[in-house]
């Protein structure tokens, strides 16, 4: 009897998997696949999306752009919609892997700030529409560093010896290095290169930690004073630790950005244009970021956020602050330089 | 005969399509290129293998395997009371002893170890009793060293030493100890004689697991160490994704199983004493 109970669960399970592939095949709705960041957009208004146009939204996660990399060049795996990082935007145009967007289905594209458009890694914007922007600064704690900081001369301060925190990835803190002694982030001179390096080997007895992913919850807890931080987790730390400041510094800093982009082969490449189109109008964008927490790189979406999105600083970054800003570089060869000493620098070998 | 063979033919096929495929890409892979973007490029080359050959891998290998030693003959040192107290107690206590011992394995590795964060950390659990004792008065920094990271490794891997030792004391013949004791021999010197030779098997076992899961542990080092310092595991993840570079990836992976196998092998050899290797002579 009870059998019979269990192979009838099963035939009843079977069947209902069998009637929904079914409807599945049959219903004309599509479908579009983003694959992207965890967490990366508002719920409901992936679901306003789906009402709207009458689709479904699928939408898996990576963890870092090189997993996005691998999987798009293996062939796509189906998705219409990936939001690599600036550097990836530029590795994977010339790997080819990416759809031109068709600006004729994206009428909202004039709403994005002009100085977000026509980025160094998609000069017209072919391949690519920024969807949040963030800056690496340097964000500490009031109750520990008192000083006013504007440089980053202060991470070397004795004075926060074993309590910095740097992001682990060699690109940000080589070149927040090189940034600091006046040269490009993305320095190919191998004079330049050691120079900062050496620098860097100085400030080694005082991290505390390099990390990218809980560096929030390390600065929350006060676990570390001062540290490397995107303006994006800055206004996060904030919202938990109010005595937490951040500034970029007056050397200059790293500019990123996430984007919106089509891989190549993707089947819905109109409906993925249909969708971004969707999140570039003003209302749909201030919901979002209000959301999320980032940026807003949509001009005309400011009217419709909330005062206290619209004063925090760490989210709306002046323009003075801006100007102070770069965009990395893809280094080709060179990568290998920086991967090496990178190496040097978190094993305290040579 | 022609039954056994055809009942092993999926495990063949499954360790072929699953272990030995993979392994022989990477094999392939580390004899190739990387053009600038990081592509694999299909000419051969030995530059991964030469790229090892620099101080600084070679230096980061060798501190993977003092650790590594480390933590395999910490895991013994506790590991080896703890399965005979468990070995050689009553049935039902047994049952409870191997339940405590294999409960941290239903949690998943990255909770257990961020759970010693929250113990370690300067406003941690630890720090804060030792401040409301008032033995110390600023917190000490315990997460983010060396030590943390022998600890982690430490903590994850007992039980699989402790396991395979206890399975090798439950099984001896007890009745061995009390002859050794009808004969006159002492507690220690009957442990020495009888117990330990006996529980050999279990030790190499142990120590084998321990050795070859800590060498290929990198999130430990990331956790508890800051990413502080690095362990080949580390270099090998991150030449597969920051610095897509994949045929030096390969070689070091190449390498490090070489070399352990080696190291395995050595340590299997010093295990057996003579006597041992005559007796399987005669054999």
């Amino acid at each position: 009897m009870k059998r019979k109970g269990i192979f009838g669960l099963l035939l009843a399970g079977a069947l209902t998997v069998m009637s929904i592939t079914a409807l599945g095949g049959c219903s004309s709705k599509e479908t579009l696949h983003i694959y992207s960041w965890a967490d990366n957009f508002d719920e409901q208004v992936l679901k306003d999306f789906e009402a709207k146009y009458n689709v479904d939204v699928t939408y898996d996660n990576y963890a870092n752009n090189e997993d996005l990399l691998a999987k798009i060049k293996a062939g796509g795996a189906g998705y219409d919609l990936i939001q690599p990082s600036d550097y990836m935007v530029s590795t994977m145009i010339k790997s080819q892997l990416l759809e031109p967007l068709d600006k004729k289905n994206i009428p909202n594209f004039v709403n994005v700030k002009k100085s977000l458009t026509n980025p160094a890694y998609d000069p017209g914007n072919k391949y690519s529409i920024v969807y949040m922007s963030g800056v690496t600064g340097i964000a500490y704690n009031k109750k520990y560093v008192k000083e006013k900081i504007d440089s980053w001369d202060a991470l070397w301060n004795p004075a926060y010896k074993g309590k910095v925190l740097l992001l682990d990835d060699n690109r940000e803190v080589i070149g927040m290095a090189l940034k600091k002694q006046g040269h490009s982030l993305s320095s190919t001179n191998p004079t330049e290169i050691k120079s900062a390096v050496d620098d860097l080997k100085k400030l080694l007895p005082s991290v505390l930690a390099f990390d990218t992913d809980t560096i929030k919850q390390k600065m929350i807890q006060e676990e570390g004073w001062i540290s490397t931080v995107w303006s994006g987790d800055a206004a996060f730390i904030f919202k938990d630790n109010p005595d937490i400041e951040y500034v970029v510094p007056k050397e200059g800093a790293m500019i990123f950005s996430d984007n919106y982009a089509i891989p190549k082969g993707a089947k819905n490449k109109a409906l993925a244009e249909k969708f971004i189109n969707y999140m570039l109008d003003p209302e749909v964008s201030a919901k979002n970021y209000e959301s999320i927490g980032y940026s807003d790189p949509n001009e005309k979406a400011m009217p419709f956020h909330s005062k206290e999105y619209q004063d925090n600083h760490m989210i709306n970054l002046s323009e003075d602050e801006m100007k102070r800003t770069e965009w990395i570089k893809d280094l080709g060869s060179t990568l290998q330089t920086y991967d090496r000493y990178w190496t040097e620098l978190k094993s305290g070998r040579e | 005969m022609r039954k056994s063979k055809l009942m092993l033919a999926p495990v063949l096929l499954w360790l072929s399509i699953f272990l030995l495929i993979p392994m022989l890409i990477v094999v392939v892979i580390s004899f190739t290129q990387r053009d600038t973007l990081g592509n694999v490029v299909f000419s051969f080359s030995l530059e991964g293998y030469k790229t090892f050959f620099d101080s600084l891998y070679l230096g980061i290998y060798w501190d993977t395997l003092v650790l590594s030693v480390l933590t395999t003959v910490i895991c013994l040192l506790v590991s080896y009371p703890l399965a005979y107290y468990i070995a050689n107690a009553p049935a039902k206590m047994q049952k409870w002893g191997l339940i405590l011992i294999t409960i941290p394995f239903w949690i998943n590795f990255l909770i257990r170890t961020y759970a010693w964060v929250l113990l370690l950390r300067t406003q941690g659990v630890v720090n804060t009793i030792l401040m409301h004792l008032g033995w110390i008065q600023d917190p000490i920094q315990m997460l983010y060293t060396k030590g943390a990271v022998l600890l982690g490794m430490v903590y994850n891997f007992i039980p699989f030493m402790v396991l395979p030792i206890y399975v090798a004391l439950e099984q001896m013949d007890k009745r061995l100890l009390d002859a050794a004791s009808d004969l006159g021999a002492s507690r220690w010197k009957a442990f020495r004689y009888i117990t330990l030779p006996q529980s050999k098997s279990g030790i190499m076992t142990g120590a084998v697991l321990v050795y070859v899961s800590t060498t290929g542990m990198f999130v430990v080092t990331d956790i508890l160490g800051g990413a502080k310092s690095m362990m080949i595991s580390n270099i090998i993840q991150s030449q597969y994704l920051g610095a897509r570079n994949w045929p030096f990836g390969s070689a070091l992976s190449v390498i490090f199983v070489i070399t352990s196998l080696i190291l395995i092998m050595l340590f299997n050899r010093a295990m057996q004493s003579k006597a041992d290797r005559a007796k399987e002579g005669r054999a």
